[in-house]
């Protein structure tokens, strides 16, 4: 009962907490000193690179065991983790570049953060690409993939501390001010909250389109054996 | 052979005698500098040199539209929150066709099953 309303409680709760989320981050907030108004792109920028990163993990184990075990729900979970992936990637990916140009004054460097980023976006594309439109015998192509793009998170969180990059390091979220860190958990809970009770109902959706196409196959096979027309 | 520079350094004086005024002098001369540094302007408001006041007025007017467009940035903004928004309904209006063509199909499969009763 209560994994079956889990996505849609998320997704309540979400709905909740974001825009509590949102006054905080643009009416009690103070403007930062150097970046003025655009760092207030920070709040949402990080937490959706977090969760770029954390999907990839999620779509790479999934896949490893769907690999492994042929699990019609390690597939789901994989191909619903890669769909969200995807989305905040793009998210990070644009929203990145927008606040570059706004503080940088360029909004593309092509530093080691950016890159590994862009990469990781690249081969969640194509996963999804090869699940979507591959052939029947793909899927562990697509599982390969997805496995490489979950190596590929450790690059990009080590990026900025392994390379010079223009990117800042780990350690902005830590050192934030109070005021700062009081904005940002909201905006945090409310999206994990939001990306989570999505993939949950993507995951449903996968596995009762899984399950209807073998209550299918089952019809036309019957239909086949008896010699009758069911229409 | 006459140096080309002179020596900047001056010629020592000669030693004071004992009792002379020499080290009250000393002593005065001190406490001036002292006071000098205590009530010298500090650097950040020091004199701009070759500059016009002309000059220094435009750099601070011009800072100062700096500082009110970094502060009242909402171009970059709008644009970021937009995107993002964006993003997640056009996720969930995906979700929302992908759930109404199974419900077709579940009904299509359950006419199927239904039809010959």
């Amino acid at each position: 009962m209560i994994r079956r309303f889990l996505p849609d409680g998320m997704l309540l709760a979400a709905a909740l907490i974001f825009p509590y989320s949102v006054a905080r981050i643009f009416l009690d907030t103070p403007i930062e000193r150097t970046m003025g108004t655009a760092f207030k792109i920070f709040f949402f920028h990080v937490p959706m690179g977090w969760l770029t990163m954390l999907m990839a993990v999620i779509c790479g184990v999934a896949a490893a065991i769907e690999l492994r075990r042929r699990s019609t729900t390690a597939s789901a979970v994989a191909l619903a983790a890669a769909e969200i992936g995807f989305v905040c990637g793009l998210g990070v990916l644009l929203t990145g570049p927008i606040w570059g140009n706004a503080t940088w004054g360029k909004p593309w460097t092509g530093d080691a953060r950016q890159m590994s980023t862009a990469l990781l976006w690249l081969v969640i594309a194509a996963y999804l690409l090869i699940r979507h439109y591959g052939p029947s015998g793909s899927r562990r192509l697509a599982a390969g993939l997805a496995i490489f793009g979950a190596v590929d998170v450790p690059i990009i969180y080590y990026a900025v501390k392994l390379w010079k990059t223009t990117h800042p390091t780990t350690e902005v979220v830590g050192s934030l001010p109070p005021a700062l860190w009081a904005a940002f958990w909201p905006g945090l809970g409310a999206i994990l909250l939001c990306t989570f009770g999505l993939m949950g109902l993507r995951i449903r959706q996968l596995v009762l389109a899984e399950q209807l196409d073998e209550a299918w196959v089952r019809v036309t096979d019957r239909e086949a054996t008896d010699g009758t027309d069911l229409s | 052979m006459e140096p080309i520079f002179p020596d900047p350094t001056p010629e020592p004086e000669a030693a004071a005698e004992p009792g002379s005024e020499a080290p009250a002098q000393a002593a005065e001369v001190a406490k001036t500098e002292v006071a000098d540094e205590a009530n010298s302007v500090p650097d950040e408001y020091a004199p701009v040199a070759g500059r016009s006041l002309k000059e220094v007025e435009q750099v601070r007017m011009l800072e100062s539209v700096a500082a009110q467009k970094v502060a009242r940035d909402y171009q970059h903004i709008i644009w970021a929150y937009g995107i993002l928004w964006a993003l997640f309904a056009g996720y969930g209006i995906f979700l929302w066709r992908r759930s109404a063509r199974l419900r077709a199909d579940m009904d299509a499969l359950r006419r199927e099953l239904d039809g010959p009763a």
